[in-house]
């Protein structure tokens, strides 16, 4: 990251760049994408990734350099590991468990004992009578 | 035993919230600061005032490991909290220049805007110029201003986000100096 010219404008920057800079958190603006946000930082952030492509680095050794600067928070998909596995594993469970409530509450009913459905039939017979 | 279990649940789903509630975003976690890691080095063009004193550039590596730095990063745009923490930097500079580097990174700004800025609080300490704010990505830098507490071993040791206070200065100064 050496020599870089101040004040320059920006490069024009590839689909590819893009599309690294949306899995990375904007650190100024937290709720956007280093893709969407125009922060001077998520600027020179893209610019950045830019400039390491062209330097023939991969996907992931970009994504690395931020982690390396701001910590996994950096990354717009929590990890899966760690507490924040919790986050992909969650939705399953909660799904899981709604599918159970739901078997449950839908269950077709037991009938009814052979003993009762004569009992009805037969006072049914005397009211007919 | 099952209305028991919903009112647990609640409770504890409730509990998450509240906590998630009261968490203060802007505390954010410095990799840095997290780990001591040694400061990333740079080289910047010094803004005009301070060249006769401290040259044409800085280079940070030049001063790490000499004494302890604090790296202040600033703009003028920044307002109210760059103006608030100003005349604070400034005072305790006065103070503590003959023991620690007060060094400011003036970031994604004008260089008039930033003279501007220089000449209304009369600001004695160094600051470089990183108009695109580079250096910035390598702290790990979320937003202005940000104070970087470098300690004699050139090892981050605080990372502290907003303006800075007179009695939070002065403790992580004393700190440092310890």
């Amino acid at each position: 990251m050496g020599a870089w010219a101040q004040g320059e404008p920006p490069p024009d920057l590839s689909p590819e760049v893009f599309a690294i800079a949306r899995e990375l958190r904007c650190p100024v603006c937290q709720g956007e994408s280093t893709a969407e946000s125009n922060a001077g930082v998520a600027v020179e952030m893209r610019r950045i990734i830019a400039e390491m492509l062209a330097e023939g680095r991969t996907r992931e050794e970009i994504l690395a350099f931020f982690v390396e600067r701001y910590g996994e928070w950096v990354l717009y998909e929590p990890p899966r590991r760690g507490i924040t596995l919790w986050v992909w594993v969650l939705p399953f469970l909660g799904m899981g468990l709604l599918g159970l409530a739901l078997l449950g509450y839908f269950r077709p009913k037991k009938a009814l004992p052979p003993e009762v459905l004569e009992e009805a039939e037969r006072r049914l017979r005397e009211q007919e009578t | 035993m099952r209305g028991w279990l919903w009112v647990l649940l609640v409770l504890g789903l409730g509990g998450l919230f509240l906590w998630g509630m009261q968490r203060d975003p802007r505390e954010l976690p410095s990799v840095l600061a997290q780990e001591r890691r040694p400061a990333p080095d740079f080289t910047l063009p010094l803004l005009p005032p301070y060249r006769g004193e401290w040259g044409e550039t800085l280079r940070l590596a030049d001063h790490l490991g000499q004494r302890p730095i604090l790296l202040n990063f600033w703009a003028s745009w920044c307002f109210p909290a760059c103006y608030e923490e100003a005349p604070v930097l400034e005072e305790a500079w006065r103070r503590y220049r003959d023991r620690v580097l007060f060094l400011g990174v003036n970031v994604q700004d004008r260089e008039a805007d930033a003279l501007r800025f220089v000449g209304q609080f009369g600001l004695t300490f160094p600051s470089v110029f990183d108009p695109r704010g580079r250096v910035g990505v390598d702290y790990g830098m979320y937003g202005v201003p940000e104070t970087f507490v470098i300690d004699g071993e050139g090892r981050v040791m605080v990372r502290h986000a907003g303006a800075i206070d007179r009695f939070t200065l002065e403790r992580y100064l004393q700190e440092v100096l310890r």
